[in-house]
């Protein structure tokens, strides 16, 4: 199994801070992963560092076999677009700029804009009739849609989502992990940062940080974790010597994730 | 739609759909072109008015026959050259003239100064002359203040003006060919040394108030028929004194059309037609002096360049009076609005600066996202410096229009003119207001470009 993205003892770093620390972690194409935690876990700072964002401290960041610290910002840049489709909590869409316009923003970066394939995009997410709408006469549901449209636009290996649902309700939640679900089905690999057990029991894998370090995974979808270890994949693990740390090659998982953040997690029974 | 399709959607998307803040930038830059521009356009308007309005007061340029010319017989300058002269001197700019035919004549057997005039162009050159009825016509004259006063004449009043000849002989007038009527010294352009010169022949009516204000040889040497010079000439002698012709009092009758009261020495001069000079003398002559009121630049070189042309027979002097207090507040006004325009252009600027780092501010995010989305900081950086222009063009389109407005607005309420609109400004008002817009933004989009895309990701 091809690694489409390989993290190697990365730490994020600021002062005496440990945003991140010490994380080794490899995720294969296609696969769904959730990254869980509370507020100040440095999910975000992981989340950043996975997207070209932000550089780590320490440690190498391998996207397709590419070292990322060899790269320079426009090289970064060039990554972001061609391999990475975001999706952000707050949307982020450019207010001044109609549904269709938000997603064809991305094509100009990108490559060559194409109206009728961004209309698709918004077709696929089911805002077909709300192409021509600005932000502001959206709903957040249709806003967190058109953001996901803009990040399938230019066909990306890796789909990054913060907190895709934070601000969505149940209906529009269930449309969002849907279409997460159809994507992962096609084989694009999604990785998703959140707060909510809903969505990280949808994702096939999940890991949990805690302050920084690496305190819990667990698979949710067996065959997922069958096939990842017979390609030799092995578990996610920090060289961070701290209590309740997943510093060896035994998983530590845990139940809940929002329950776990909490509590730090709990060790699992193989 | 290509990618310029593209760029241009998301332009007219921020500058159209964010009317509220775009018109914050264009507004700022509205009112810096505006004022920029009304002051640019008074800057140019208020010296030519200025000059104009001086000009009105009199001649700046005269033109007299040389010496040369008046010894002999006093032919004065012929149409032809007068003509010629006026090409000269309409070359170099606009200008008005006025010529003038001195001759004395005798009041009730008293000496006066006589001057054959074309009334409309005295009247064109001397806004600043206050007449007491009307102009000289056929027949009617206009008399100076201080001549109506001596001899007690009132508009519509007669008067038997008498021509001799021999008050007029070539000695007597050889001095007096020049005549500024201005109350301004006059100078020769060579040297500006300030060398004044008699106006007109000085009447004995009129001692000490030569036209000029000025003494000259001349002024002493032409007063009328009672100095010695006079008897050389001629005249019958009678126990050993001149023989008085005091009580000769013919001559031509004439209407007082109008009194003339300048404060100066044309009050004491009798204003004719030519024609009624020329039949009250029975000579047809050149006139001894043309006024002009030059718009010329450098008058110093139309002048130098008349006196060049000694073939000609004429010499051109400055009044330095007129020319040098015109010149000195025109370069006070000048300097003046120049220095206004300057520290307004510094207050548009950092007007506009202010506001557009305001809005680039606001849109911390956009530009994050857009880095997120793969956008160079180049590329983030010419759509900003493009918007900015928009702005700039918008606002200076339409303050270049509101400046032109304020600019005849307040020509026609000081100066009670309009002026026309003058397009090489214009453009260069819109184009500044562009340019500084986009300079204005250099340093907050510089900033902007600069942002770590990661923030619009790091809430939490």
């Amino acid at each position: 199994m091809d690694m489409l993205l390989e993290l190697d003892h990365i730490s994020k770093i600021y002062g005496d801070l440990h945003a991140v620390d010490d994380l080794n972690l490899t995720v294969p194409q296609g696969e769904w992963l959730a990254i869980v935690g509370s507020s100040g876990s440095g999910k975000t700072t992981l989340m950043n560092m996975i997207g070209c964002m932000d550089t780590p401290s320490k440690g190498s960041v391998k996207l397709e076999g590419r070292k990322l610290e060899d790269l320079n910002a426009g090289q970064l840049a060039d990554v972001r677009k061609n391999m990475i489709g975001l999706v952000f909590q707050k949307f982020y869409l450019v207010p001044h700029l109609t549904a269709v316009e938000n997603v064809m923003v991305a094509q100009y970066y990108h490559s060559v804009v194409d109206e009728k394939q961004a209309l698709e995009a918004l077709d696929r997410v089911g805002l077909k009739d709300r192409a021509h709408h600005l932000p502001s006469q959206l709903s957040g549901g249709e806003q967190q849609r058109v953001c996901i449209a803009r990040a399938l636009i230019n066909d990306p290996k890796l789909i990054l989502a913060d907190e895709p649902t934070g601000n969505l309700d149940e209906k529009n939640e269930k449309i969002v992990l849907d279409l997460f679900r159809q994507l992962h089905e096609q084989g694009t690999t999604i990785i998703v940062v959140t707060h909510d057990a809903l969505v990280a029991s949808c994702a096939e894998r999940e890991i949990m940080l805690n302050h920084g370090v690496l305190v819990g995974e667990k698979w949710n979808d067996s065959d997922a974790q069958e096939a990842y270890e017979a390609a030799g994949g092995r578990p996610a693990s920090t060289g961070a010597q701290v209590e309740g740390a997943q510093t060896g090659e035994t998983a530590i998982g845990f139940a809940d994730p929002t329950k776990a953040a909490k509590t730090g997690g709990e060790e699992v029974a193989e | 739609m290509t990618n310029t399709g593209m760029f241009f959607r998301m332009l007219f998307s921020a500058v159209f759909r964010r009317r509220s803040r775009a018109m914050m930038a264009v507004v700022a830059s509205l009112v810096g072109a505006a004022t920029l521009f009304c002051l640019a356009m008074i800057c140019i308007a208020v010296p030519q008015q200025m000059n104009e309005e001086m000009r009105a007061y009199g001649a700046n340029l005269i033109v007299t026959p040389t010496s040369s010319t008046t010894s002999g017989d006093k032919a004065g300058i012929d149409s032809a050259m007068v003509d010629h002269t006026t090409e000269m001197v309409a070359a170099k700019g606009s200008e008005k003239h006025a010529t003038y035919r001195y001759e004395n004549v005798r009041v009730n057997a008293a000496p006066y100064v006589m001057a054959g005039v074309d009334a409309a162009q005295v009247k064109n050159l001397n806004h600043h002359w206050v007449v007491d009825g009307s102009w000289p016509s056929d027949g009617k004259v206009l008399i100076g203040r201080d001549i109506a006063d001596a001899i007690g004449l009132k508009v519509g009043s007669r008067i038997t003006i008498g021509y001799r000849a021999s008050d007029n002989s070539s000695s007597s007038t050889s001095g007096s060919t020049s005549q500024s009527g201005n109350d301004g010294s006059t100078s020769d352009a060579d040297n500006g040394s300030g060398n004044t010169t008699s106006s007109a022949p000085s009447a004995e009516g009129a001692v000490g108030q030569s036209p000029t204000g000025g003494a000259s040889e001349g002024s002493a040497s032409s007063a009328s028929g009672t100095s010695n010079s006079q008897s050389s000439s001629g005249q019958p002698m009678q126990d050993g004194r001149v023989s008085s012709d005091i009580m000769d009092t013919s001559g031509t009758e004439f209407r007082v059309a109008g009194i003339v009261d300048t404060g100066g020495s044309e009050d004491s001069i009798i204003y004719a037609t030519n024609a009624d000079v020329d039949k009250l003398t029975g000579v047809t002559r050149g006139v001894d002096v043309i006024e002009y009121s030059a718009g010329a630049n450098d008058l110093n070189a139309l002048v130098q360049s008349i006196n060049d042309m000694t073939s000609m027979h004429v010499k051109a002097q400055q009044v330095t009076k007129i020319t040098a207090s015109d010149t000195r507040i025109i370069t006070m006004l000048q300097t003046l609005f120049w220095i206004v325009s300057l520290v307004v252009l510094v207050l548009t600027l950092v007007g506009v600066g202010t506001t557009i780092s305001s809005i680039v501010s606001q849109r911390r995010n956009e530009i994050g996202l857009r880095k997120a989305l793969g956008a160079s900081s180049s590329a983030i950086g010419v759509e900003f410096y493009v918007e900015s222009a928009m702005y700039g063009l918008i606002g200076g389109l339409i303050g270049t229009a509101v400046g032109y407005g304020l600019a005849q607005w307040l020509c026609v309420a000081v100066f009670e003119r309009s002026i026309g609109f003058n397009w090489g400004l214009g453009v260069a008002s819109v184009l500044l207001a562009a340019l500084v817009a986009v300079v204005a933004s250099i340093p907050p989009v510089h900033r902007a470009t600069r942002i770590d895309p990661a923030v619009v990701l790091r809430e939490e």
